[in-house]
């Protein structure tokens, strides 16, 4: 991304925060000189107090903007779908792509209603689901082609180009956001039965639209403006804000290591998650630990151990050089 | 230094204890890599791998990146001690020399009926080009199996195009770290080769055998030079070029007079057997 359009970014997406922050009533402004220069990282705010799940409209304005912008993400499926072997589930969504109530790799966000009692008092809340873009993203990391990438701007996105739809991703996601369609991909060129069964898709954050300086379909949508997105640093803060300002809770700010997005709530996300069981394609709001953190250590061992080698190499050499030499020195025939 | 014959046991030291800790390290921490590595490929649970008993954790992506870290941690700590130990006492033998290539295909075609093998150093011409080949893999999956992980713990928005690079050259690499396992492995079905295989667990091969395909080697250490064990020395080298040119081929013809290969397999039989 061009160090101009990216400004440029900023300095749309700020003012999509401090619109936001108005249309809140919070009375919070951000003054422009206040944005971080050469902070490059991006987070998105979803305000649940705002978010009214479009009751005027058949499908929210971001779920119908984002299948919109997304129409002809996928490329035109095989007849037939080669069925993988030995296991031979094969998943098709390309006769369902109208689907708007849960992911689906033809829907990349929809809006979980949640009916929820909280201090005696019953209240709708309604959550727009999508990817968290992770700080830390398992899902990326180990993508064993990298086929899955997290940018400099915090938007981790699968090059479906590259993909074989092995579904790691989604096996490693807490949420289980990427979505596969089989019959596409890459991995038809290859052994179609035999590795691969498709391309995982998900919400890319609008990587393209972001590249050329707009901004995601979804945030730009909204006619509540509950969704944000600005410099991090100033997403977090704001959210600290605004969940102060309503008593409320923030998820995804420590939700599997971090996200580069933050939901605000007036009501709990225990509550939220309460109304939410986890199905295909509907991710719930536990406080998901980040499993790779298991790992961290050893990892960091792996980083070291050129250092371990070195250390016993150089040691070991010179301690056999030397006992060489005093041998030599000493009459002893050198047989040890 | 180790290297030396033990003419009451009729056997030559051909591996110190440090060597063969060496490539047991390597080997054996490189083939959990090497499975592990397999099991970050989502196959375990398509292919029912899962189901096999004791194997019920290969579905799970993160026990088996645990796993292979722990085992790069063992694999690189030997694999940078062995540069590094044998380098700094000058110990060069298994890099590949002039010739090696040419005299590879000798013996190549040896093992197929065709010709005589030359007589051998310590190390099969073949066997240093092997080394060169394995240690190349090695450096390059290391290498990028270190950025990998560096990816994974600190920067998983490292650019793209480095991830690419680290991700493909790791990938590219295991196949070839496949390919030349099952060479190395598989040069041992070849006969001639098979009396070096008690080598590499109890650090000696059988003097007959030494003195039937490795005469060099053997002059070297009965010439009684330090330590035993002179490849890499500009005399070294000179020995081999002349072995090269076959102008050791006398000493070859001689031994095999004496030795023919199938002697030489059923004395390592016998001497496993005594043993």
């Amino acid at each position: 991304m061009s160090k101009e359009r990216l400004s440029g970014l900023s300095r749309r997406s700020f003012l999509k925060v401090a619109t936001g922050v108005a249309a809140a009533g919070a009375g919070i402004t951000i003054p422009g000189g206040a944005r971080a220069a050469g902070d490059k990282r991006l987070a998105t705010l979803i305000d649940l107090s705002l978010c009214d799940g479009c009751p005027d409209r058949e499908v929210p304005a971001c779920v119908s903007v984002c299948k919109e912008i997304n129409r002809d993400k996928i490329p035109r499926i095989a007849e037939p779908i080669p069925v993988p072997w030995p296991r031979k589930k094969v998943e098709d969504w390309s006769k369902k792509r109208e689907v708007f109530d849960r992911l689906t790799p033809y829907n990349f966000i929809y809006v979980h209603r949640a009916e929820v009692e909280e201090g005696g008092r019953k209240k709708t809340v309604f959550v727009p689901r999508r990817c968290m873009h992770c700080d830390h993203p398992a899902c990326a990391t180990i993508c064993p082609f990298s086929a899955n990438h997290k940018y400099e701007n915090g938007a981790v996105v699968i090059d479906q180009e590259l993909c074989f739809g092995g579904a790691k991703c989604k096996a490693v996601c807490p949420w289980e956001i990427p979505q596969r369609q089989s019959g596409v991909g890459i991995y038809l060129h290859i052994l179609p039965n035999l590795a691969g069964n498709g391309v995982m898709y998900k919400c890319d954050l609008c990587q393209e639209r972001l590249t050329a300086g707009k901004l995601p379909g979804c945030i730009e949508a909204c006619p509540r403006q509950a969704m944000l997105i600005g410099p991090r640093k100033q997403i977090y803060a704001l959210a600290e804000e605004r969940a102060k300002a309503m008593q409320g809770y923030i998820y995804g700010k420590k939700e599997n290591g971090g996200t580069a997005t933050l939901y605000v709530s007036p009501v709990s996300f225990a509550a939220l998650n309460g109304t939410m069981k986890r199905q295909p394609g509907r991710p719930d709001m536990k406080a998901e630990e980040r499993r790779m953190a298991e790992t961290d250590k050893m990892g960091k061992a792996v980083l070291q151990a050129p250092l371990y080698g070195i250390a016993a190499g150089v040691a070991g050499a010179f301690l056999s050089l030397s006992r060489r030499k005093d041998r030599r020195k000493g009459g002893a025939t050198d047989h040890e | 230094m180790s290297e030396r014959i033990l003419a009451e046991k009729n056997l030559v030291v051909r591996h110190s204890l440090i060597e063969i800790i060496e490539h047991w390290a390597i080997a054996l921490s490189g083939l959990v890599l090497l499975v592990t590595g397999l099991f970050e490929l989502p196959l375990a649970n398509r292919y029912y791998i899962t189901s096999l008993p004791g194997l019920g954790w290969s579905g799970d992506f993160i026990k088996s990146l645990y796993i292979h870290y722990a085992a790069s941690v063992v694999f690189i700590t030997a694999a940078v001690f062995h540069l590094l130990y044998h380098g700094i006492r000058g110990e060069r033998g298994m890099l590949p020399k002039r010739g090696d290539i040419r005299a590879s295909i000798l013996v190549i075609k040896s093992f197929f009926g065709k010709g005589e093998e030359p007589p051998f150093e310590k190390y099969l011409p073949e066997q240093r080009l092997a080394y060169a080949g394995m240690a190349f893999i090695i450096a390059m999956l290391i290498l990028s199996g270190l950025v990998k992980t560096y990816k994974n713990l600190y920067a998983p928005d490292m650019p793209l195009t480095l991830v690419l690079w680290a991700t493909w050259i790791h990938n590219i690499f295991f196949v070839l770290f496949i390919l030349a396992l099952i060479a190395h492995i598989g040069a041992l079905v070849l006969k001639p080769n098979r009396p070096m295989f008690r080598g590499i667990f109890t650090g000696t091969v059988s003097l007959a055998y030494a003195r039937h395909r490795h005469p060099l080697w053997l002059a070297e250490l009965e010439s009684g030079c330090e330590g035993g064990r002179k490849e890499g020395s500009p005399a070294a080298y000179g020995a081999a070029e002349a072995g090269d040119t076959g102008a050791a081929t006398t000493t070859h013809e001689d031994a095999q007079e004496t030795f023919a290969a199938g002697d030489v397999i059923r004395d390592g039989t016998k001497e496993k057997n005594g043993a």
